[in-house]
């Protein structure tokens, strides 16, 4: 039995807001509500990055979030995808240009799915996910591994250690 | 035989019922709130999707004590099962759940933090009125053990209707139900202690609150226990009372809660041990 396909059945969403204007937001929300429902497919609003498989991020990034959404990113555990839900979260949308922000969230993390729209539908957004969901099954282990580990695989005894420098830092002071 | 193998059935399966108590729960909150909701075996989906995630831990203790919280709640339920100690049950699982605060003290997270205060404040909302129900279990057939109840003649509902209303008040605070889930609090700490667990030792705190639902429902059903079809059927009202509760109820603060537990849940605890204590010497 492969456990990828449980991936597909229970993904988790993590939404996160990099300066947008409110508006997707509010229509990922309508998807948790009654009409939409979309835990019927397992989905949970999470809000935990630790927990969760899917990065809904609205919004273009500003020079204020975009250290936030890196640092969410990393948090994420593999396998991950990451969607990109409206017209700034794709390409800076009406923000494009402006001092403080630059077009779009794949300048800094990468974006497996563009959910186009200002604002997005509901129903542009569950698509968006199950599209996504398909590209999360689809990742493998190799595919989680850092290139350049692979390229460059550890050799013995030339890690450093940090307590070997603090003992010495320690001694001087 | 019989009195062996049927405990032994349950604990050994206790995860798996859990989980279907979880599926069935948020079905039937979904059908509340006019939803279709998720399928029954959604709880299991997601066990296993867990436990395939990479586990990032914090360090090694943070990871260790969140499995031994598991461990340790599901040696309750067992102790519980076989018929021991209440007292002794009372205070395992007090230890299961000191073991996850201990785990979410240890990291330098502030939501975990507050998770950590928030579960004390809870604990010491239950745990006095749990105590006081096994004092009055106590005086009722003369010792503490479980067994004693379920070899009992007359089921503990029609002798203590009042211990039954402590404990469907703080149930919610035990399950972390909706008026009193400041320990859980998904909108504003996102989970709480189980915050900084990822991957298959979120897996192990998902599974021990399954055991939690199974060990909860073992004490309503010890109020029938004499009388099985009675069990049954309080366990069926509380899991739609609880339900209920949660869906048509906001969040309270913990001072709140703090003061319906000591004003409301263990003065009823307290004045269900003096009747029980008075109806003895009558």
């Amino acid at each position: 039995m492969k456990l990828n396909t449980f991936r597909k059945k229970s993904p988790w969403i993590l939404h996160y807001n990099a300066g947008g204007c409110n508006g997707c937001d509010i229509e990922i929300l309508a998807c948790l509500a009654p009409k939409y429902d979309i835990e019927r497919f397992g989905m949970i609003n999470s809000g935990n990055p630790k927990q969760s498989d899917v990065l809904l991020v609205t919004g273009p990034v500003t020079k204020r979030s975009r250290e936030r959404l890196v640092e969410v990113y990393a948090q994420m555990p593999e396998p991950k995808v990451v969607i990109s839900c409206g017209a700034c979260a794709c390409t800076g949308g009406v923000f494009r240009g402006m001092y403080n922000c630059e077009g779009g969230i794949d300048q800094y993390i990468p974006v497996d799915v563009y959910v186009c729209g200002c604002a997005t539908r509901p129903e542009q957004i569950i698509d968006g996910v199950i599209q996504g969901l398909s590209i999360l099954e689809k990742k493998t282990k190799e595919l989680e591994q850092s290139v350049r580990l692979k390229n460059e695989p550890v050799k013995e005894g030339t890690q450093l250690n940090r307590r070997n420098i603090a003992a010495e830092i320690i001694k001087t002071s | 035989m019989k009195e062996v193998l049927i405990p032994v059935l349950l604990i050994l399966l206790a995860p798996a019922i859990g989980c279907l108590v979880y599926g069935f729960e948020r079905i039937v909150k979904a059908r509340m709130q006019r939803r279709i909701g998720p399928p029954l075996l959604q709880p299991f989906y997601d066990f296993l999707k867990l436990a395939e995630k990479r586990s990032m831990i914090v360090h090694s203790t943070h990871a260790f004590l969140g499995i031994m919280h598991f461990v340790a709640l599901w040696f309750a339920l067992a102790v519980l099962l076989f018929g021991g100690d209440l007292i002794l049950v009372i205070f395992l699982h007090l230890l299961s759940t000191s073991l996850l605060i201990l785990a979410a003290y240890s990291t330098r997270s502030i939501f975990s933090h507050l998770g950590a205060n928030r579960t004390v404040i809870s604990i010491l909302c239950y745990e006095p009125v749990l105590i006081l129900i096994a004092v009055a279990v106590y005086m009722l057939t003369g010792s503490f053990d479980a067994a004693s109840i379920f070899n009992g003649s007359e089921p503990l509902l029609f002798r203590m209707p009042a211990a039954f209303v402590a404990l469907l008040m703080i149930l919610p605070i035990k399950l972390k139900k909706s008026p009193f889930d400041v320990a859980e609090a998904h909108q504003e700490l996102t989970g709480g202690v189980e915050l900084e667990f990822s991957g298959v030792f979120f897996a192990a705190i998902y599974a021990a609150k399954w055991v939690d639902y199974v060990f909860c429902y073992t004490l309503v059903y010890l109020f029938g226990a004499s009388d099985p079809l009675l069990g049954i059927g309080l366990m069926a009202f509380v899991f739609l009372y609880l339900n209920a509760l949660d869906n048509s109820s906001a969040r309270v603060n913990y001072k709140q809660m703090l003061r319906f537990s000591f004003v409301v849940a263990l003065p009823v605890a307290f004045i269900n041990l003096l009747l029980t204590i008075l109806g003895l010497h009558l």
